[in-house]
C-alpha cells in the first residue's frame, strides 16, 4: 500500500517504517496531538515536497496504537472541538531514540556512497 | 508482528478494538478542519469541501485500511464466511439436516470405536516403562501353556542377564466371611518383588520382601485402596491387623494406592485383584517342579535388551537346564511376549476391523453428503455466476464452499461427539468381559482430537469435489442458462458417487453376514454335550474343616443329595471343573508300557473330576467300556474314563481299556485303570479342535474346588439358581458360591468375542445400507426432477408408463449392478482381515455374497423407482411447465 510520495521524484517507494518514525518524532516534539495536526506538522515540515495523502495517517495511527508505542484519548481540540489525541508512551519513546539512530546510520552510509559518486 | 500487536489485532478481530465510529469521527474532524483552513484561505464552502476531501483521500479506502489494520484479515473473511454459510445452510433446512444426520452417524460412529481403540490398544499401560514388560510362557511340546514352573523360573532368575527382575503369579480364591457369609476375594499370590517389578509402591505400610515369600512365612496380605475402603472403611490402622480367611490368620502389610492397576485379563486367572499374598514357594515343593505349569511368569527387560535376545537367552537357559536335569524337563521352547500383546493380543483383530467397518461408513457418508453438495450446487450456480460476476476471485468461492462443508461436518462432529458417549456406555455393555481397559474407554480429550481431525479431513473430501466444481462455473453462461439447464459433468460424478456408496455398503454387508454366519455356526456346534436345561455353581470347600479329604467327599454326598431333592431338579452331579468354565486342569499322562524315555514329554490330558452321575447328566456318550459307578470310592480299584481324542492321540489303533495310567508324576500315585472311552468335548471353545480330556471318579481323586451341576426338569432352568445356591449354604454358609451360570450361557459366552464384533458390524453394515439408500434415493430423485420435462414429453406423446418406467430403471439398473459389482470385488479383498474371526465360514462364502448383493440390489432399485413412480403421477400438462 502506498503511504506518500515524495514530490521530487518518480520514485515513491519509501523506506518502511519511515511515516512510523515520522509520526513518533512529530509526538515527540509536538506532544499530544491529533490526526489533523500531525498531518498539519508533516506538511509543515517538509515544506510540501512531502505529498501526504492524509487518511492513510490513520491506519498507521492505528499501528503504533497496537505496538504499544503511542496510546490516544478523546478530548477537546483549540477550537472546542472532540478530538482524538495521540500522545508517546514510554516504549514509543525508546522506539523513537531506536529508530532515529538506524535513521543516522543509514542516512550517513548513503551520504558517504553517494558523496563518493560526485553527486550533490 | 510484535506479540502484542497480534494480540490487539486479535482482539480487533473480536469487535473488541477500536469502533468504526471512532474513525468516523476522526475523519469528520480532520474534514472539518482542513474545510476551515481552505476556507480560511479565502475558497468559497463547494471548492474547500472538494480540497479538504482530496488531500484526506477516499473514505472508504481509508476505513477499509483502517479496518485490515484493526483486525487480522483473514478471521474477518472467515467470519464473513462463516455467516454467509450458516445463512445458506439455514435456507435449505431439508439438505442441511439429511446431511447432518448422514455425518452425525458417520462422525459419531468412528469417535465411539475409536475411543475403544485408544483405550485397549494405544494408550500404554499404567506402569512406569511398560515397553519393558513381558509375559513368559514355558510351552511344553502340545505347544500351548502361557505358564511356567516355578523351578524355570528360579533359574531363570540366576543365570539369564535380560530382566531387571523376574516375577510369578498364581491364582488364589481366600474367602473373606462378612456376616456370617463367605464372600470370594478376587485374589493372586506373586514373588515377592512382583510390585517392584510392575513399578509400584503400597501407598501405606510396607511392600513385600524376600523374607514373606517362604513355604512358613507367606501369610501377609496387600489389599487394594477398593477393598480397604469398601470393606475396612478406609481405616489407617489397618497395617498390621490380623485377619482370618479360610480359617487361616493373615496380617495385613499395606494397601496399594489406587492408581495401581491390577493387570486384567489374564485368562486364567481373571485376575481383578484386590488383595495380593507372597508366592510362599521354594526350591523342592509339591508345586515348584519345572513341569508344574500354572503359575504365571513376568520380566521386566533390562533397558535395551529386545525381546528377541531375551528370548534367544531363556531358550538356551532351559536347553542347559535340560541337560542338567534330563527326566525332569520335557522339550519344550519360552515364550517371551510384550505384556500389552499379552493382555490384548485377542481383541486386537477385532477392534481393528470394527475400526475398519466405521472407516466405511464415514466413507459413505462423505460420499452421501458430496453427492447433496453436488447436486445443490447445481441449483446454487446462478448465485455463485453472479458472486463471481461481482467480482469474488474463484479461490474466494472455493473457500466459501468449503467453509460450508467444514460447518457441516463441524456441527455433525458435535452431534457426533453426542452420539458416542451414548454409543459408547452401550458398547460397553455389549463388550465381551474379555476386552482388556474396558473400564478406561471414555470420549476424552484425545478422543475428541481425533473427531475433530476427522470432521475436518472429511470435510474436505466431501466438500473439495463440489467446491471445485462450482466454482468453475463461467459466469456468463450459467447466468445466461439461469441454472437450468443440463448438468452433464456433475451427473457423472454424482455416478461414481452412488457406485462408491453401493460398493461400501456391499463390503460391510458381506462383513456383517459372514459373522453372523460365524455366531450361527458357533450356536449351532456341537460341543459334546448337551448344554440345555443345566445350570452349574461354582463353590470351594476350604479351611480346616475340609483338610481331610473325607471330609470334602462327606459334603459332596450330602451336597448331592440335598440338589437331588430340590423340586425341579432331574438329575444333579459334582465335578471340579466342566467345560467352559473357565478353567484348566492338564496333567501329566503316563501310561504303563508307552511312557517316553523322558516321561516329562508324556502328553498333558484334561483331567475332569465327576461324581459318577456327571456323563449322564452332560449327555456324554458312552462309547466304548462302561462308566463310573457308586461303588468305584475311594478303597476300591482306582478307574478312569478316557475321551476318544485321548484314546486315539496315546493309544493309536489299540484298545486303551485296562490300561493302567498313572496321573501327575509318573512316579508317584497309585496305577489307575481305564474302564470306559466317551465321546469328545470342547474344553473352552467350539472354534478349536478338541481336547483330549480324561474323567476320574471324585471319590478318588478329591478336589476342594468344585461345580454343581444340576438338570431341570423344565426348559428353563434358571429359576434353580436360588435354590442352589441355598442348598449349599444350608450345608455350611461359611462356603463361598462363586459363579452360577447356566450351561448354554457359558457356551455363548466363549464365542463373544465373535458376537460383539458381528453385532456391531450388523449395526454398521445396517446403517451404511440405510445412508447408501437414502443417498441412491436423493441422487435419483433429483435426476428426475431434472427430467420432469422429459418424462411429460414422453407421455404427452403417448408413451406408457411402463415405458418410462423401464427407460429410467434400465439406467439406473446398470449404475446398481457396477456398484454392488464393484463392492462384490472390494469385499472378497476385505474380507479376508476377518478370517481369524470367522468360524464354519469362509472369507468368500458365496451365498453371504450372493444374499448381501441381492439386498442391496433391491434396495437400490427401490430407491429408484419410488420417485419414478412418483414422476410419472404428475399430470403431463404441468410436467410440461415445470422449467
Amino acid at each position: 500500500m502506498l503511504l506518500l510520495g515524495i514530490n521530487m521524484s518518480d520514485k515513491t517507494d519509501v523506506l518502511q517504517g519511515t511515516l512510523d518514525l515520522m509520526v513518533l518524532k512529530t509526538l515527540d516534539t509536538m506532544g499530544a496531538q491529533h490526526g489533523y495536526g500531525i498531518a498539519q506538522r508533516l506538511q509543515q515540515v517538509s515544506n510540501d515536497v512531502l505529498q501526504l495523502n492524509q487518511g492513510t495517517l490513520y491506519p498507521a495511527l492505528l499501528r503504533l496504537e497496537q505496538r504499544g508505542w503511542i496510546a490516544s484519548k478523546w478530548g477537546l481540540s483549540d477550537n472546542n472541538r472532540r478530538a482524538r489525541f495521540y500522545s508517546l508512551t514510554r516504549t514509543g519513546r525508546r522506539q523513537l531514540q531506536r529508530e532515529t539512530d538506524d535513521w543516522r546510520r543509514m542516512a550517513a552510509v548513503m551520504a558517504r556512497l553517494l558523496g563518493g559518486e560526485g553527486t550533490p | 508482528m510484535t506479540i502484542r500487536e497480534a494480540w490487539r489485532r486479535a482482539l480487533g478481530a473480536l469487535g473488541l478494538g477500536p469502533s468504526d465510529r471512532d474513525l468516523d469521527g476522526e475523519l469528520a474532524f480532520h474534514r472539518d478542519m482542513l474545510e476551515a483552513d481552505a476556507r480560511a484561505r479565502g475558497l468559497d464552502p463547494r471548492a474547500a469541501r472538494r480540497e479538504a476531501r482530496l488531500a484526506l483521500g477516499g473514505g472508504t479506502q481509508i476505513a477499509e485500511a483502517w479496518r485490515d489494520q484493526r483486525g487480522l484479515p483473514l478471521v474477518d473473511t472467515l467470519r464473513q464466511d462463516v455467516t454467509y454459510g450458516v445463512r445458506m445452510l439455514r435456507r435449505t433446512p431439508g439438505f442441511t439436516a439429511a446431511a447432518l444426520i448422514t455425518l452425525t452417524l458417520g462422525i459419531g460412529a468412528n469417535t465411539a470405536i475409536f475411543s475403544v481403540l485408544d483405550a485397549v490398544l494405544l494408550r500404554p499401560l499404567p506402569y512406569p516403562n511398560p515397553d519393558r514388560l513381558v509375559t513368559i510362557g514355558d510351552r511344553g511340546p502340545e505347544g500351548f501353556s502361557q505358564n511356567v514352573g516355578f523351578a524355570t523360573i528360579a533359574d531363570f532368575r540366576e543365570r539369564s542377564r535380560s530382566f531387571d527382575e523376574l516375577a510369578l503369579m498364581r491364582g488364589w480364591g481366600p474367602t473373606l466371611v462378612v456376616d456370617g457369609e463367605a464372600q470370594a476375594l478376587e485374589a493372586v499370590r506373586v514373588s515377592w518383588n512382583y510390585f517392584q517389578m510392575m513399578g509400584a509402591r503400597p501407598a501405606l505400610g510396607r511392600d513385600f520382601t524376600p523374607d514373606d515369600d517362604r513355604p512358613d512365612h507367606w501369610r501377609v496380605l496387600l489389599l487394594s485402596d477398593g477393598l480397604w475402603r469398601r470393606r475396612f472403611g478406609g481405616d489407617p490402622s489397618i497395617v498390621g491387623r490380623v485377619i482370618t480367611m479360610n480359617d487361616r490368620e493373615y496380617r495385613v502389610v499395606g494397601v496399594m494406592p489406587p492408581s495401581f492397576e491390577p493387570l486384567d485379563a489374564m485368562r486364567y486367572f481373571d485376575a481383578r485383584a484386590e488383595v495380593w499374598a507372597p508366592l510362599g514357594y521354594a526350591r523342592g515343593g509339591d508345586s515348584s517342579c519345572y513341569g508344574c505349569r500354572h503359575l504365571r511368569g513376568f520380566g521386566r527387560l533390562k533397558p535395551g535388551v529386545t525381546i528377541d535376545r531375551a528370548t534367544a537367552e531363556l531358550n538356551a537357559i532351559r536347553e542347559q537346564l535340560r541337560r542338567e536335569h534330563p527326566t525332569d524337563l520335557d522339550t519344550g521352547t519360552v515364550a517371551v511376549v510384550p505384556l500389552r500383546q499379552a493382555l490384548t493380543g485377542l481383541v486386537q483383530r477385532p477392534i481393528y476391523v470394527l475400526m475398519g467397518a466405521v472407516a466405511f461408513v464415514l466413507l459413505i457418508a462423505c460420499a452421501n453428503v458430496g453427492n447433496l453438495l453436488v447436486a445443490r450446487s447445481v441449483t446454487r450456480r446462478s448465485e455463485l455466476a453472479l458472486r463471481a460476476a461481482l467480482g469474488a476471485g474463484r479461490r474466494r468461492l472455493v473457500r466459501q464452499l468449503l467453509t460450508e462443508s467444514a460447518l457441516l461436518s463441524l456441527g455433525g462432529a458435535l452431534l457426533g461427539v453426542l452420539f458416542a458417549v451414548i454409543a459408547v456406555r452401550g458398547l460397553a455393555a455389549l463388550a465381551p468381559v474379555a476386552l482388556p481397559r474396558l473400564e478406561h474407554v471414555a470420549v476424552d480429550g484425545r478422543v475428541l482430537l481425533f473427531t475433530v481431525a476427522i470432521a475436518i479431513v472429511t470435510g474436505f473430501v466431501f466438500g473439495l469435489l463440489p467446491a471445485w466444481r462450482g466454482a468453475a462455473a463461467d459466469p456468463r453462461q450459467s447466468m445466461a442458462v439461469d441454472g437450468r439447464g443440463s448438468a452433464g459433468g456433475f451427473s457423472r460424478a454424482r455416478a461414481i458417487l452412488v457406485v462408491v456408496d453401493l460398493a461400501l455398503a456391499m463390503v460391510l454387508l458381506a462383513g456383517a453376514g459372514l459373522m453372523l454366519r460365524t455366531v450361527e455356526a458357533v450356536a449351532s456346534a456341537d460341543p459334546g454335550f448337551r448344554a440345555e436345561r443345566l445350570l452349574s455353581a461354582q463353590f470351594s470347600l476350604v479351611g480346616q474343616a475340609y483338610a481331610e479329604d473325607s471330609a470334602v467327599r462327606a459334603f459332596q454326598a450330602r451336597l448331592l443329595e440335598k440338589l437331588r431333592a430340590i423340586p425341579g431338579v432331574e438329575s444333579a452331579a459334582l465335578a471340579d471343573q466342566i467345560p467352559f468354565g473357565g478353567n484348566y486342569d492338564c496333567r501329566g499322562f503316563h501310561v504303563q508300557g508307552r511312557m517316553k524315555p523322558n516321561p516329562e514329554d508324556d502328553p498333558c490330558i484334561e483331567r475332569y473330576g465327576v461324581t459318577p452321575g456327571y456323563r449322564g447328566l452332560m449327555k456324554i456318550p458312552l462309547v466304548a467300556g462302561r462308566d463310573l459307578l457308586d461303588s468305584d470310592t475311594a478303597s476300591s480299584q482306582p478307574v478312569l474314563l478316557v475321551s476318544q481324542a485321548t484314546a486315539r492321540d496315546v493309544f493309536g489303533a489299540d484298545n486303551p481299556i485296562g490300561a493302567q495310567v498313572r496321573i501327575g508324576g509318573a512316579d508317584r500315585g497309585p496305577w489307575r485303570t481305564i474302564v470306559g472311552v466317551v465321546g469328545d468335548v470342547h474344553h473352552a471353545d467350539v472354534t478349536v479342535p478338541v481336547t483330549p480330556a480324561m474323567y476320574v471318579p471324585e471319590e478318588q481323586f478329591t478336589d476342594s474346588f468344585l461345580v454343581a451341576v444340576v438338570k431341570s426338569g423344565t426348559a428353563d432352568a434358571s429359576s434353580l439358581a436360588a435354590p442352589l445356591t441355598a442348598a449349599i449354604r444350608e450345608l455350611d454358609p461359611k462356603v463361598p458360591v462363586t459363579k452360577v451360570a447356566a450351561l448354554p450361557d457359558l457356551v455363548v459366552e466363549a464365542a463373544a468375542s465373535q458376537l460383539f464384533v458381528a453385532r456391531l458390524l450388523a449395526a454398521f453394515a445396517a446403517i451404511a445400507v440405510l445412508l447408501a439408500a437414502i443417498g441412491l434415493y436423493g441422487v435419483v430423485s433429483y435426476g428426475v426432477a431434472q427430467r420432469t420435462r422429459e418424462v411429460g414429453v414422453r407421455v404427452a406423446l403417448g408413451a406408457r408408463p411402463g415405458d418410462v418406467l423401464r427407460l429410467v430403471l434400465s439406467s439406473g439398473a446398470s449404475l446398481v449392478a457396477f456398484g454392488v459389482a464393484a463392492g462384490v470385488a472390494a469385499a472378497v479383498a476385505a474380507t479376508r482381515f476377518l478370517d481369524s474371526l470367522l468360524f464354519g465360514v469362509s472369507p468368500t462364502d458365496p451365498q453371504t455374497f450372493a444374499g448381501a448383493a441381492l439386498l442391496l440390489a433391491v434396495v437400490g432399485l427401490v430407491a429408484h423407482w419410488v420417485p419414478v413412480r412418483r414422476a410419472l403421477r404428475i399430470d403431463p400438462a404441468r410436467a410440461l411447465r415445470a422449467e
